[in-house]
């Protein structure tokens, strides 16, 4: 059980940042080397600042929020909440300066933006099981919303024990350990992280992580990078 | 399928994998916000005319032959085998979307469905399973580029016939020619259609407007792009681009066909002269005065039909708009805006197709007639011949008791000194 707990959160870890890494950049630089289309994929009316426009598409939305409100408004919420959350994992390595501008304990939202992610991520799932969006889902779709939901689950939970039920053995000091070790490439893991009550949700949210990292660079969640230049060939 | 067959079709397959495609095959979520954008999804309501449904019938084999994750675990993403089942349902998903773009307004990342339908298309052609006649069509098109000898003086004649109705029309001082053909150095070259419909108008109001203009020896419609050839349909462009040029007329004029217009107007690359829309250049006539429109002659409501690949596709919007405001106080416009105008239903060669399509053409488009319906008016104008033919059937099926007309002709009717 110990191997494969030391598994899961050590070498497990940098073969998911390795396969995450290297597959994004590998995968991008195969679709952007292609040749550009030799014509204009614009739609019309014409409009300024296209790039603004572009941001703006990418960003917040618009057509959703025009033809789905209720999509559209579960989509910015766990948009939003994920972006806290990279901001409340880069705090688990290390303070910043830039992120306490709002002063807070670390991971914003006093635990409230996991379990928002949680729900939008049910009702993703479940908008999935009805038709017309069931016929057009297939495996992949379900699957990442899966092990997203697992992977914020387990995490959050960790986040909730702390704050809401004052469970105090695993602090914010032991994860920065475990996690800068890692970094310096001198992998250590403290007790509190393994040994302790609530070790087991450490080791899911990281396995379950583990494997969306890897399965990233492969899937539509390439979506991330693409919809800027996607939305910019719209504006023309 | 045998090997060598399926090889080459994946080799045109690979040729049609620049970047913009490979972010179109990458991208889609599946979120199922474009499921409301198709007018034959709105019109029928079964799911495989949903612009995501019909896209992922290409995404199949793209992650079957293009992704590694089509060997490991094809699965995942449902990858699907070419076969020829898989050929038959390219041809369901092209040969039932008109390319009209309008799903790309409602995808979040701005997927173009028309796009992924040229894969369909091209493999269509691959297999010898696309729609035969347009590929004739197509042939006969590029046939008339290569040997224009032949075709020079049955064209000369045909056109002589037509004379007397442009000057019926509007008349000319004695020694003008109501319609030039092949005068170099004119200003304009007008690429028309074959049919009397598409040259007569047209002429009347350019001698109006004292143009300098000539008449192309080619027909602008473009067989190689409702086909999706991409060599046809640039051999079939290249003529009327190298006619221009020997001519060295500053400015191509494209009669009212949508896909012509878009085609010469973003294909032609660039080149010492400019294209426009015959609607904008009688625009144009207007606002500067060449010509003046009698606003009395037409009785009833009147709205425009915005052909998807002149507004939502090439930006024609405001200049239809300006010519109806010369032409009646009693214009009104459709709901949705032209952004979102549903497409009519005849386009990517659906009304080419003519007899063999109309039944479904009729059925995909009920939305279309609902929606020309809801303006309450009688007189339903358009500027694209492929939009005239198909809601000229749709007025006939639906029983829309409106008059189908083009905008160019009600231009010339309306003609004053």
């Amino acid at each position: 059980m110990d191997t494969l707990i030391y598994f899961i959160l050590v070498p497990m870890v940098y073969i998911a940042f390795a396969v995450f890494f290297i597959g994004t950049a590998v995968r991008l630089i195969k679709i952007f080397k292609a040749p550009k289309h030799p014509t204009t994929l614009q739609i019309f009316p014409d409009s300024n600042s296209k790039w603004l426009w572009a941001l703006h598409d990418t960003f917040l939305f618009p057509t959703v929020r025009r033809h789905n409100p209720v999509l559209w408004i579960f989509l910015m919420l766990f948009h939003i909440g994920l972006l806290l959350l990279i901001i409340g994992h880069l705090e688990l390595f290390a303070e910043f300066k830039l992120f306490q501008l709002i002063p807070h304990e670390i991971f914003l939202g006093q635990g409230y933006v996991g379990l928002i992610l949680a729900i939008a991520l049910l009702y993703f799932l479940f908008r999935r099981f009805k038709s017309p969006v069931r016929d057009l889902s297939v495996p992949e779709d379900y699957y990442l919303l899966i092990l997203l939901f697992l992977i914020v689950i387990f995490g959050s939970e960790m986040d909730w024990a702390r704050r809401w039920y004052a469970y105090e053995e695993m602090a914010v000091s032991d994860y920065r350990e475990y996690l800068m070790s890692l970094l310096q490439l001198k992998p250590y893991l403290p007790e509190t992280v393994t040994d302790t009550g609530h070790s087991f949700m450490l080791v899911l949210h990281v396995f379950f992580a583990n494997l969306f990292l890897m399965f990233f660079p492969f899937s539509q969640s390439i979506h991330s990078f693409l919809s800027l230049p996607m939305n910019k060939l719209r504006r023309g | 399928m045998d090997q060598k067959t399926r090889d080459d079709l994946l080799n045109l397959f690979q040729s049609k994998l620049n970047e913009a495609m490979r972010f179109y095959l990458e991208t889609c979520t599946r979120c199922g916000v474009c499921t409301e954008a198709c007018h034959v999804y709105a019109s029928m309501g079964q799911v495989r005319y949903i612009a995501a449904y019909r896209a992922e019938i290409v995404r199949r084999l793209y992650k079957k032959y293009f992704k590694a994750r089509g060997k490991f675990w094809p699965s995942v993403g449902e990858a699907k085998e070419l076969t020829e089942m898989a050929v038959e349902e390219l041809f369901d998903a092209a040969y039932s979307c008109t390319g009209c773009r309008r799903c790309m307004v409602y995808c979040p990342f701005g997927i173009d469905t028309q796009m992924i339908m040229s894969i369909a298309k091209l493999l269509l052609i691959g297999a010898k399973a696309e729609p035969e006649i347009l590929s004739m069509l197509a042939d006969t098109s590029v046939e008339k580029g290569k040997s224009m000898a032949l075709f020079k003086e049955g064209f000369l004649e045909g056109i002589k016939r037509l004379e007397e109705e442009v000057v019926a029309k509007w008349k000319l001082k004695a020694g003008e020619t109501p319609i030039p053909v092949d005068k170099e150095g004119a200003d304009l070259l007008y690429v028309a259609l074959a049919g009397a419909h598409s040259i007569i108008p047209a002429a009347a109001i350019f001698n109006a407007a004292s143009e300098d203009w000539t008449l192309s020896f080619f027909e602008a419609v473009n067989f190689g792009a409702f086909v999706g050839d991409p060599s046809k349909t640039k051999l079939i462009l290249d003529r009327i681009v190298n006619e221009a040029k020997r001519l060295k007329v500053k400015e191509v004029c494209i009669c009212e066909c949508g896909t012509a217009y878009r085609v010469m107007k973003q294909l032609a690359g660039k080149q010492p002269f400019n294209v426009v829309s015959i609607t904008e250049v009688h625009a144009r006539y207007l606002r500067e005065n060449r010509i003046k429109l009698d606003r009395t002659k037409l009785n009833g409501v009147v709205t425009y039909h915005d052909p998807c690949q002149i507004a939502r596709n090439a930006g024609v919007m405001d200049e239809p708009r300006y010519i109806l405001g010369q032409l009646t106080d009693n214009f009104r416009e459709m709901t949705p805006d032209p952004k979102y105008n549903w497409c009519c239903g005849g386009g990517g060669g659906l009304v080419a197709l003519g007899e063999e399509t109309l039944d479904f053409r009729m059925k995909s488009a009920r939305i279309k007639a609902d929606q020309v319906k809801d303006t309450g008016a009688t007189i339903l104008a358009t500027a694209c011949e492929n939009c005239h033919t198909q809601l000229s059937n749709l007025n006939d099926h639906y029983k829309m008791n409106v008059q189908v007309k083009f905008l160019s002709s009600m231009v010339a009717d309306a003609l004053v000194r």
